[in-house]
Order: structure tokens, then sequence, then C-alpha cells
């Protein structure tokens, strides 16, 4: 069977091998023929198909292959079955049987278990050329070991899997777009978000997941995210917060971000989009709570005003009251006064607008309130809560003295939530010069100064100052140095004054006392 | 020395000036003559020991409180006498002010007619101690135009003593003690012993 096999082995690797050869191989020269197959990756077999394959003739790449030696395989010692992996061996049976069967050339891939025990995978291509006299088949063909062929091809899939499965599993919605804007790639968070099925949306332009109020604003992110030279210097800044519209005509809050992806060829672009609604809704309880508890602060607050603000009212009131008997008085008389009726009548007028401009006062800060930023005059704000707060002074025997600059400029702020933070700090400010024995008819300041950017309101006390002891824990919600309150003045003060994007300052001043201070922003025009 | 006639004023000593105002057109209508001051200082400057009438003051004021101007009037004679208003319930003070021997104490806002009353029935008991006083001013002065020893003829026969223990006690005759007690009686104004004995006790 050696025999008629050379010619063949011959012919068929000139015809494998014509294309990576210069030349043409020829037949009967062995010694070439020898040269020639060494130099192959892999190799060159004839074997019978039969079970396990018993190879009569193989080149010397056997070795490299697989660990044995020409002698050893070609005398049958060891068969290829045997370094066949048991997975797959019926497989490439079933392939090399039905295409010897029929004449064709057969290619198949598998993997071999070396002697050392390696596995590798390796290719191999070979057809019957001739059949024994007992029927059965010879088989002559190439194996070469594609082991590194397979492991890159398996790095670029799981790559390539594991990406997808980043962009998959995100939170936030992956949107691919060509470079004019069509969607290419929906993944299952913009689903979700959107409504839309990845093959519904796909082909539309991004600009459909945005509400149609906010085209306008999308379309120059979109223009400007394209252009290198004008796009935004960090990511955080080149981020665009919008109303988002789902398949349903649903609107809802958005940021997203857009970027060039790096690709041969035409540009193409990720879009990165966070459903804000539950940031909003948090943010929102967050500011109802604020709300809330400055609420109670304020009706705390008044409640332990409650003594000043009864003196407050019962002044007009008995004013009111001894005007009327004296009219009554003047009525009354043998010869009626009504010059003196008429004076009593105007007068007891006007203490009834006191009396009511008391009550009005006391209403806007006991009234829930939403919190809300508007345009206020600095002065008025100031002289409303200096009046307020001088109920309270009366009580004490102090005195608030009202230091302002001229022509003080409007501020943006919400008035009732800084007034009630100008009235506790002067509260505070007056109990802490209480508590320092500070003689009746001591002063506290009430300042307020102008610079470019802002009103700075300072609350300058003659109190204690604050100790160290006392400034750790000056903020903190139910921390009190008073016999009576909650504790709650400062750390809500705090809070209103953040909302306002600034924050509370203090120092000890030079003698004695506290100054504490803040900024309001300044209206611009 | 102030003749019987000098006049009684209800003086109103509060710092709110709307309450000053309604409750001097109040004393006006009821045909009382007042004044007002806006602060205790202000109106203990202006006291110099004659005044006549009654204070209406408020307790809680900048500056000097009403319970201090009560207590420097007490320490400086004044018997005028004090009705305090206040705005607070303030039960601590109200307690001291009457220990100290304030006439009344009302809370704001107060019921006129009674107010009213309160400060009539003041001015009633200013006048009876005016009264009292002004008669005791005269029988002081007119015991100092009394001699030395007319001042013990005097003190002795006001307390019961008869001519002759009179005479036994400070060491002279009866008919010294006699001539004495002529000149006393002429010196004093007085025609009975009773009226002596009045005017001793006046005197105290």
């Amino acid at each position: 069977m050696a025999k008629t096999s050379q010619p063949s082995i011959s012919s068929q690797l000139s015809e494998q091998l014509s294309a990576q050869l210069p030349g043409p191989a020829t037949g009967g020269d062995d010694a070439r023929l020898e040269t020639l197959l060494k130099n192959l990756p892999g190799m060159a077999y004839r074997c019978l198909n039969q079970k396990h394959w018993p190879m009569d003739f193989v080149s010397d790449g056997c070795f490299e292959l697989c660990g044995y030696h020409r002698h050893e395989i070609e005398s049958q010692q060891v068969l290829w079955g045997d370094f066949t992996h048991p997975d797959m061996i019926e497989e490439v049976d079933r392939k090399v049987r039905s295409a010897a069967e029929s004449g064709q050339p057969f290619e198949v891939e598998y993997r071999i278990i070396a002697r050392n025990g390696q596995e590798k995978w390796v290719w191999e291509r070979g057809r019957a050329v001739d059949r024994r006299s007992d029927g059965v088949v010879i088989l002559e063909g190439l194996i070469t070991d594609i082991t590194d062929r397979k492991l890159t091809e398996a790095a670029l899939v799981g790559a390539e899997a594991y990406a997808q499965a980043i962009v998959e599993s995100a939170l936030d919605a992956v949107i691919s777009i060509d470079n004019g804007g069509a969607i290419e790639s929906f993944n299952q968070a913009a689903s979700s978000m959107f409504g839309y099925r990845s093959d519904e949306i796909r082909g539309q332009h991004c600009r459909s997941l945005a509400a149609t109020s906010f085209y306008r604003e999308f379309d120059r992110y979109f223009q400007r995210s394209q252009t290198p030279a004008k796009r935004f210097p960090s990511a955080r800044a080149n981020s665009l917060e919008l109303n988002g519209c789902d398949k349903y005509d649903n609107e809802f809050p958005i940021v997203l971000s857009m970027r060039e992806i790096l690709d041969v060829g035409e540009k193409k672009y990720v879009i990165l989009i966070r459903d804000l609604t539950e940031q909003r809704r948090a943010e929102k309880e967050v500011r109802e709570q604020r709300d809330m508890l400055a609420h109670v602060d304020r009706l705390n607050t008044l409640g332990e005003m409650a003594a000043g603000i009864a003196h407050e009212i019962n002044q007009p009131l008995t004013a009111i009251s001894m005007y009327a008997q004296s009219g009554l008085r003047f009525l009354r008389r043998q010869t009626p006064q009504l010059q003196r009726l008429e004076d009593a009548l105007e007068k007891l007028s006007q203490q009834a607008h006191r009396a009511g401009a008391v009550i009005e006062r006391m209403q806007e800060m006991t009234r829930p309130h939403q919190s809300h930023q508007e345009v206020v005059a600095a002065e008025q704000l100031l002289r409303e809560v200096h009046e307020l707060a001088e109920v309270d002074a009366q009580i004490r025997n102090f005195i608030i003295v009202l230091r302002l600059d001229d022509e003080l400029p409007n501020v943006n702020c919400d008035p009732v939530q800084i007034q009630q933070v100008i009235l506790n700090l002067l509260r505070n400010g007056m109990e802490s010069m209480r508590a320092n024995h500070c003689k009746p008819g001591s002063k506290i300041i009430l300042q307020a100064r102008t610079s470019a950017t802002e009103v700075r309101i300072s609350i300058i006390d003659d109190g204690l100052g604050v100790s160290r002891k006392l400034e750790k824990q000056l903020y903190q919600p139910f921390a009190t140095t008073k016999a009576s309150g909650m504790g709650l003045g400062l750390s809500i003060s705090r809070s209103i004054i953040a909302a306002h994007g600034g924050q509370i300052e203090f120092s000890n001043n030079k003698t004695r006392g506290a100054t504490f201070s803040f900024g309001l922003p300044r209206h611009s025009g | 020395m102030n003749t019987e006639n000098s006049q009684q004023l209800v003086y109103v000593i509060d710092d709110d000036e709307a309450v000053r105002d309604s409750m001097g057109m109040l004393l006006e209508s009821a045909d009382l003559a007042y004044r007002c001051f806006s602060s205790a200082d202000s109106f203990f400057d202006a006291h110099d020991g004659n005044q006549r009438g009654c204070l209406v003051l408020d307790i809680r004021m900048p500056g000097m409180t009403g319970l201090e101007l009560q207590q420097k009037l007490a320490q400086i004679g004044s018997s005028l006498p004090i009705i305090f208003i206040t705005g607070h319930g303030d039960v601590p003070m109200a307690v001291e002010a009457m220990r100290q021997g304030a006439l009344d104490f009302l809370r704001k806002p107060v019921n006129e007619e009674n107010f009213l009353e309160r400060i009539i029935h003041a001015l009633d008991q200013e006048s009876g101690s005016w009264h009292q006083k002004l008669d005791r001013d005269q029988a002081q002065q007119r015991i100092e135009s009394l001699t030395e020893r007319e001042r013990e003829v005097f003190l002795l026969v006001a307390e019961g003593l008869a001519n002759k223990a009179v005479a036994s006690q400070l060491g002279i005759s009866e008919r010294t003690v006699e001539v004495h007690r002529a000149q006393v009686m002429k010196k004093l104004e007085a025609r009975t012993l009773a009226q002596l004995v009045r005017i001793h006790l006046q005197s105290e």
C-alpha cells in the first residue's frame, strides 16, 4: 500500500501548497519532497479510514504536533484516534466518513491531546485517495496546529461579549448613533426608559427621545458635541439636562452626555442617558422636609415669643378700648363733645390697624410655606424682621440697633425663611447676652453691608461668644444651651442659607460676644 | 408751704405713646387733670416732692422700670399712691409691687369704669393723707413756736397730767405751770384741753 501512495501524496501536497510555495512541486524527487514536508507547518499523513485511523506514513511535523516520533506512529504503536479529544472524535469520524464515501475532500477543526497532556486545536484537510483490495479507503491529508488562532478568536469573542454585557446591564440608557443622528443601537435600559424595543427605534433620529419643547436645545447640544473645538472641557460640563419623552408621550427629566466613538471610517457617537425622576423626587422630598422643619421652627420660635407678641397686641387693644370709652363719655355729656368723639374714633382706627399689622406679621411667619426665591428689597426685609425681633428684645430689655448701608440693593431670596434665620440669630445673640449678664439696655447689632456680589448680613452680639466646645455642636439639631427651646434654630438656619447657596459664618469679637453672618446674592438688574 | 387748693394730677407713665394718649383722653373725658411721661426717668427728674395726685405706672419700660421708680419714690418719702398697669400677667412682679405698698395692680386692657374708680379712690386717699400732712405740718409749726419750758409743760399736760403733777415733775411752782399753760394754749390756738391733745397727736 505504500507503493501506490507516494505520488498521490505529492500530488495532493502540490495541490494544497501551490499557492504558498514558490514554483511547482516536482513529483518523484524524494529528497526534495522530504525538505518540502519538513518545512510544512503541521504534519502530512496517509492512513486507513478505519477506527482510530492507523497511519502508515507521517511527516516529521508529527513530533511538534503531538509529541510522538514518526516511527512510533508509522509502526502503529499509537493511533491518531488516541490523540483526538474524546468529546470530538465522533463528530470528526462522521465528517471524514461521509466525505470518504462520496470521494469529496474534507476539512475539520478539532482538539487533540498531545503526549504531554497539552490540549491543542488542529485544522485538518484530507481526502480519499485510494481503496484497498478489501475495500478499506486510504486517506491522505494535512493536520496543522491552530491553537493560537483559536485562542485569539476566543479572546475577541469574549471581549465583545463583555462589552455587550456591560452595555446591556447598564442602568443608564446607552444609545449609539451615526453621524447624522440616526439611532443604531438601543440597550435594555434605554428600552425600559423610553418604552421602545430596540428594533422599533433603530434608524430614527435621536432627537425623538427629547420632549418637543427641548428640541432646539437638543439640536444645539448635538451640533456642539460634533464640533471638537467647541466641545465642553470636562465630562461633567459636557452634559445636558432636559425632559425626555417616552413612546407613550410621558415626559420625564433626564441628563444626557454624548461622546464620539473612535472608529475607522464614518464618525459615530454614543449617548448616555440617565433618568433623573428619582433624583428629582428625592430632592423635592428633602426640600419639603426642610420647609416643614422650618415651619415647625417658626411656630416654635413664635411660641417662645408669645409673651412679647401678646404684649405687642395688647398695647393697641388697650388704647382702642380707652379711646372707645372716652368717645362714649364725650358723647354722653349733657352737651356732647363731638369734636373730641371724632378725635377718639380717628385714633381708635389707627390703633386697630396697628394691631392688625402685628397679627399679619405673625401670620406670615406661621403659615406653612413652600420655599421659593424672589426679588426682595433688602432694606424692607431687614426693617420688617427688626420690628418682629423688637418684640422679643423689649421683653428682655435689650436694644436692637439696625445698621444699614445707604441704598441697599435688591436681593434674591426667600424672604420668610431669611427673616426666620435673622430672627433666630438675633434671639440666640440676646440669649447669650442674658447668660453673660448684660445690663438692661445693652445693644445687639443687625448690620447690612453691600459688596459687588452680595449683601452681607451680620448679627453682632455682646454675649458669651462661641467656645471651642460649643463650636462642635453649634449646628447639631436638638443640641442647645438654652433651658427652653428645641435646639433646631441654627441647624435649620444653616440649611436655609445652604439652599440659598451660602453658609453661615461666625467669629468671636475682639472684646466680647460673637458675630454671625451670611451673604445674600444681589439681584442683577 | 403749699396751700390747700394745690391741684391733684393723674401722672400717666408709659412708654407706649398710644397707651399714654388714650389714657389721657379717658381721664379728660372724666374731667380729671393729668400729665403724661414717656419714661420713669423723666418723671423722676421732674419730681420735686410737691406733686399731688396719683401715679398710673407701666411696670416694664426701657430704662428705669416701674418697680424701680416705686422704690426711689419711697426712699425720698413720697406718699403718692401708685396704680400699676401691666401688659404681662406677671404675678411675681405684682406681688412685689403690692408688698412695696402699691395701691392697685391692673392688667391691660383695663376695664375703664373700674380704672376710673380706682383713680378716684387713689385721689381721695391722697387727699386724706395730704390733709393729714397739712395738719401735722401746722401742728409742728405751732409747737416749734413754744419755748423750751412751754414745750415741757405742753407735753405733760397733753399726756393728761394735772397742773400739780406737772409742777412737781418739773420742779416748779403750780402757779408758774399755769402761766406757761396759758401761753401754750394761746400759741397753739387751742381753747380746750381736748384741742391741745389733738394737736399733740397730729404732730406725731
